[in-house]
């Protein structure tokens, strides 16, 4: 699917036509053809923008430069609690922008997309919006995380657990998400000259890198809590789990006794007393006090 | 206070539906105020407030759902809730 869009007033705005924006949104057969056979995009590099496992990079060809950066891909719910990364190819011309995406995003929202007067800046502020992607993620993990904490407490159920090991691996996958896109913004830098970027942009591009760094040590603090709180987690699971298998013993023991007091007595054979009009009573006295005995041994032994 | 009983009809506008931003916003808006907030779709009823319930949704793009609110301020929540939707959750 293409969207053709154009700068306008310092915005990115939709033009169907004339747009020297394109954003192609899991792009098939035929406008692959025409990516690779007119605007002589690398082939390899297009697979490289819809493939979640490439690495994020740039790269030099003779018309253009080609960014891959990685975004968190959007979240479903047959995910399971596993947020995982996307790739995105950016491909800089001097007159147009094409942008290669594996799902529809909204691209072009917010306030970082006002005052904008290049493709250059476009194609920065599109990475810049995956870092702020990438932070708010990073807090709703924090907030799933603390939630289910709360029903590990509460609760024996592995699924629980299961999903905070989801977790830990999409902070793996987001960590090196983000230091990849750390290492391209660099080089974005180091590459000023080739790409035209003008003062603002480099000062913008040092602001990234900040954010970016901050974002990758907010994701690396999460991920160590997270680590280095499982065992512990694990261990209140086992020892919820203890707890209730101690409860139904003392209820199994609580009943087997007086059972047994009666089953002797009810064997089908004589013993003595067994005419006699208060045995009957004397039978049940035995199994209520069996019943106490064991509450005061429980107690005795503080169970 | 007295405690009040709302309900509201909220379309969902967000092209990718009610993903994670949006539902850690809709948990923390809900968390926020003193009332009970439910929110049912023709599948289930989740807590609005928790967002394990919120991200098993799955909601879609235009889905219609009903939300209820239950306290002190469910008419402020529910018209919190609203502008959020309305405002595609700002993204």
């Amino acid at each position: 699917m293409l969207q053709r869009m154009e700068l306008s007033g310092g915005k990115v705005v939709p033009n169907g036509d004339n747009g020297n924006i394109y954003v192609y949104v899991h792009p098939d057969e035929a406008e692959r053809k025409y990516l690779v056979e007119t605007l002589q995009l690398d082939e390899h590099t297009l697979a490289s923008a819809l493939d979640p496992d490439e690495l994020a990079r740039l790269e030099f060809e003779p018309d253009h430069a080609a960014v891959i950066f990685k975004r968190p891909r959007n979240y479903s719910k047959d995910d399971t609690f596993v947020f995982r990364v996307a790739s995105v190819g950016l491909f800089l011309f001097t007159d147009r922008l094409v942008v290669v995406l594996s799902e529809n995003i909204t691209l072009f929202q917010g306030k970082q997309f006002t005052r904008i007067t290049s493709l250059q800046e476009v194609a920065l502020k599109i990475i810049f919006s995956s870092i702020s992607h990438f932070v708010e993620h990073l807090r709703v993990i924090s907030a799933v995380s603390d939630s289910l904490e709360e029903q590990i407490n509460a609760s024996m159920q592995n699924k629980y657990l299961l999903s905070l090991f989801s977790l830990e691996k999409s902070l793996v996958y987001y960590l090196n998400g983000i230091n990849s896109n750390g290492k391209l913004i660099e080089r974005f830098k180091n590459s000023a000259v080739k790409l035209k970027l003008t003062t603002e942009s480099i000062e913008f591009i040092d602001d990234m890198i900040i954010e970016n760094q901050q974002c990758y040590e907010q994701a690396a603090t999460y991920s160590n809590i997270l680590a280095s709180m499982m065992d512990a987690r694990v261990s209140i699971v086992s020892n919820n789990l203890n707890w209730l298998i101690k409860t139904l013993t003392i209820i199994t023991i609580a009943i087997m006794l007086p059972s047994l007091v009666v089953s002797i007595f009810s064997m089908n054979v004589p013993f003595p007393g067994m005419k006699h009009p208060v045995t009957f009573w004397v039978i049940l006295s035995m199994a209520l006090v069996s019943i106490f005995s064991i509450r005061l041994v429980l107690r005795w032994k503080k169970w | 206070m007295v405690s009040r009983s709302v309900t509201r009809k909220v379309t969902v506008l967000n092209p990718a539906g009610l993903h994670a931003r949006p539902s850690l916003t809709v948990a923390q808006t809900v968390r926020r105020s003193n009332s009970k907030v439910e929110i049912r779709t023709p599948e289930q009823t989740v807590d609005a407030a928790d967002i394990l319930q919120l991200l098993s949704l799955g909601v879609t793009q235009g889905t219609e759902l009903d939300f209820s609110a239950t306290g002190p301020d469910a008419e402020e929540v529910l018209d919190a809730l609203a502008a959020l939707f309305a405002d595609r959750f700002g993204l």
